[in-house]
């Protein structure tokens, strides 16, 4: 038996995300240690960033120099119904927000969150969004994925490294709380103006994956090695393969400071990753088969370091010629601009209907990025003129499955409360109005 | 299994606990029929340790394209990445070989460049879903995609088989099939699946270079390489490369594969010997020479056309009598290999023919 702050706690804190619910909380809360959180600011809005998507610096940096990534994770996705909104109700939902800023800290430790809205939220207003956000309805991005839309009009992204603070934080916004980390909260909910789809939960970190394998798409025995931070079994986000933020935010317009948000539901079938292939195999299709040929990459790729090496991977279509295989990250370095992707990941894991999933969150300027990164995974040119099949041997298109996406916009913090599709529009409006 | 989760529903009370509980109780007893493998096999296409029948729940049509979904004792297989291979045995809970077979319609091609999905549910409960199979090469079928596939209990099972567009080097109408979806019911019964033939074969033949016989089955197509005989064009000979035989063959009117230069298309036709089963997903390429000087030097890249079937070509100005060619192998097949494929196909030299 593990102490309580040992695994049989963790599993038992990532379940009680999983399931949810102020039943769940309070048996977690019942359960385990008090956690020591610190609170947030009395007033959050002047105290934080512009850019609610500015969460790297809020974010240790670990052992081996990359980000770390806050373990749990909530969306939860809201409908908005018909109508415009109206002043009050972007009260509440700022009041609602802000509550919860007030009671945890902005770090990992503390909450990070993300207000984001969808194209079908924006398609209620008579003017359409500036030239400067790029936000299109989502589509399939593969001739062999079908997935459905995500057609909510907003969703909340809540991260942590405590799992009783996503779903303390969730319990607040749904207005089930008074009091949260002893701050008192706005009588205020989002509730009061949306109406909450299917939650969907999520963690990434050493050590979950492997405490949360019994879920179908991962074969009995639990082969996910224990350190793995995703099901797969690597480290995904180097310092060397991300973005800064930067490269990702909306440079000017009304939104300018805010970015996009891609958002799609993969499911995942471990049982021949991991029973069907072999490491080499494994490291071939997930980085390139020269970091498998040279024993590049050990265990799950802490020893890279924040740098994956990729440049040594060699041209795509070169590689699926002489080797018959061709790499997922090999696949896009192509896109990278100034040695950087276009896009920064912020997936994670899932175990939502019982089953191996990632919830793949992306943030770039434009979806157009994710849309150019997508494609280049999807390595049609490099099938086409090689060995590699479709999806076989492809990087590891065999193995994913998407069943959902969705596109959002993720505003500025000043915006983040239900805001009118063009802004700048409205302001002028406002500011003729008043002149008038 | 979910212990710690089915604890904590337990400890909350919530609902949905009971849907936890089944995940133990039935026993499978497929059990593995497989003799061990031949000992020392050769480098090439041999003759296996048996042979199995198999049973097909239907067939269906949609876009352009039929499939029959098909079954057979789970067994392994090879899969294989560069020209490393890697033996899958049977899993414990494996219930099937699961083979959708999907083939266009009109010309009978089973098309290498898409790789079908299939989703199997019971009850309106998700068993298997995105599961992407492996492509294959077995003696009594040819190419195929296949995977063994865990069943929790017998039963009737939903499968829905689907793929989406192919790739951009097809010919006629080929071309013009798009996405499709097909839906089957699969009854799952031990005893029905005991019934299939499995055949040992003489020990004194298994190991032996030669390939078991080809297996018709109703309404599928089997689908063979066309004989020298059955190819378009002016056919130039066969040359041979890692027991793959490529038939070589060039076509004057190279309109449907992209010329609009008056150029040849140059056809390689590769198949596997005995059975003549179509080789895909190769890394080919060609040089040409005349009198010493090389007039083309380029990729094959993988064509799926109604007539030469899936080969390999390339466009190049005429051909003339007494050119050299020279087939590179720059990637052996990429096909998972049953049991007498998996050591061929795997060391390829240069092929060579003159014209
Ligand atoms: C199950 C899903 C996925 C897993 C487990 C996964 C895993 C990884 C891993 C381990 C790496 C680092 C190693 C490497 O660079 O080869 C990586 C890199 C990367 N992945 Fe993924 N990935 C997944 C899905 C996706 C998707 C859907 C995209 C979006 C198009 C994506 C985009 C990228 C990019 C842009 C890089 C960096 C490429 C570069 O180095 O330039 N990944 N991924």
């Amino acid at each position: 038996m593990s102490d309580s702050y040992g695994i049989d706690r963790r599993e038992f804190v990532k379940a009680a995300v999983a399931i949810g619910g102020a039943s769940a909380l309070s048996a977690c809360l019942d359960r385990g240690p008090e956690i020591d959180v610190p609170r947030g600011p009395e007033d959050p809005a002047s105290a934080f960033p512009e850019r609610q998507h500015a969460w790297n610096a809020a974010l240790p940096t670990d052992d081996a120099g990359n980000n770390h990534h806050p373990r749990h994770r909530v969306l939860l996705p809201l409908s908005y119904g018909d109508g415009m909104p109206t002043d009050a109700e972007r009260e509440t939902v700022e009041a609602a927000l802000a509550g919860l800023e007030r009671a945890y800290e902005r770090s990992a430790a503390g909450l990070l969150l993300t207000v984001s809205y969808s194209p079908y939220y924006f398609d209620r207003f008579d003017e359409s969004l500036p030239e400067s956000v790029d936000l299109p309805e989502p589509r399939a991005l593969a001739d062999f994925e079908d997935p459905d839309a995500d057609d909510i009009d907003a969703i909340v992204h809540l991260a942590s490294d405590h799992g009783e603070v996503v779903m303390g934080a969730e319990e607040a916004l749904k207005g089930e709380v008074d009091e949260l980390n002893g701050v008192s909260q706005p009588d205020a909910s989002l509730t009061d103006v949306f109406t909450l789809g299917e939650r969907r939960t999520g963690f990434i970190g050493d050590g979950l994956p492997a405490e949360n394998q019994d879920v179908d798409g991962v074969p009995d025995d639990g082969p996910v090695p224990e350190d793995a931070p995703l099901y797969m079994g690597f480290e995904s986000a180097f310092q060397g393969n991300q973005p800064g933020e930067d490269r990702v935010t909306i440079q000017s317009g009304p939104f300018a400071g805010g970015t996009t948000q891609q958002l799609s539901t993969l499911t995942l079938n471990l049982k021949q990753w991991y029973e069907q292939d072999s490491r080499d195999q494994r490291v071939s299709k997930m980085f390139c088969p020269h970091h498998a040929s040279e024993g590049t990459v050990e265990g799950t790729g802490e020893n890279l370091g924040t740098d994956p090496q990729m440049d040594d991977c060699g041209d795509p279509t070169e590689t699926a010629r002489s080797e018959g295989v061709v790499g997922h990250g090999q696949k896009m370095v192509d896109v990278r601009e100034d040695d950087a992707p276009i896009i920064l990941r912020r997936d994670f894991d899932s175990t939502d209907q019982d089953r191996a999933g990632v919830h793949f969150l992306s943030l770039q300027r434009t979806i157009e990025d994710f849309v150019t990164t997508r494609e280049a995974m999807n390595g049609d040119d490099v099938a086409s003129n090689s060995a590699v099949g479709q999806r076989t041997n492809n990087g590891i298109l065999q193995y994913i499955d998407t069943v959902r996406r969705g596109n959002f916009l993720i505003p500025p913090r000043s915006l983040r409360a239900l805001p009118p599709a063009n802004p700048a529009d409205d302001a002028a409006e406002n500011a003729e109005v008043a002149h008038a | 299994m979910h212990k710690s989760r089915r604890a904590f529903l337990a400890g909350v009370g919530a609902a949905g606990a009971a849907g936890l509980a089944g995940c133990s109780g039935f026993e499978l007893q497929s059990g593995n029929r497989e003799p061990p493998l031949v000992e020392n096999r050769p480098d090439g296409v041999y003759v296996p340790t048996h042979t199995e029948g198999m049973g097909m729940a239907s067939m269906q049509s949609d876009g352009g394209y039929s499939c029959a979904l098909t079954y057979s004792f789970p067994h392994r297989f090879w899969t294989i990445t560069g020209s490393d291979t890697t033996m899958v045995e049977v899993g414990n809970s494996d219930a099937l070989h699961l083979m959708p077979i999907v083939w266009h319609s009109e010309t009978g091609i089973v098309p290498s460049d898409v790789n079908p999905t299939v989703d199997i549910s019971r009850d309106g409960e998700s068993v298997v879903d995105g599961l992407s199979p492996w492509p294959m090469l077995a003696q009594r079928m040819g190419f195929h995609f296949g995977d063994n596939v865990e069943l929790p209990e017998q039963g009737e099972y939903d499968v829905t088989v689907s793929i989406g567009e192919g790739g951009n080097r097809r010919t006629g109408s080929l071309a013009d099939a798009g996405a499709a979806e097909f839906e089957f019911t699969l009854d799952y019964q031990l005893s029905e699946l005991n019934d299939l033939p499995f055949e040992d074969i003489p020990p004194a033949r298994q190991g032996t270079l030669g390939a078991v016989q080809p297996m018709q089955m109703d309404m599928v197509p089997l689908m063979q390489a066309p004989t020298e005989d059955e190819l378009p064009g002016t056919v130039r000979g066969t040359a041979e490369s890692g027991d793959a035989q490529f038939v070589v063959t060039t076509i004057d009117d190279a309109g449907a594969f992209g010329d609009d230069a008056d150029q040849q298309h140059l056809a390689v036709s590769a198949h596997t010997p005995y059975n003549r089963y179509p080789i895909p997903l190769m890394s080919l390429s060609a040089t040409v020479t005349r009198d010493g000087e090389t007039v083309f030097d380029g990729y094959l890249n993988e064509w799926q056309d109604g007539d030469l079937g899936i080969h390999y070509g390339a466009l190049l100005d005429t051909v003339k009598e007494g050119d050299e060619l020279t087939i590179t192998v720059d990637s052996p097949p990429q096909v998972s290999r049953h049991e007498g494929y998996e050591t061929a196909f795997l060391n390829m030299s240069d092929a060579t023919l003159t014209l």
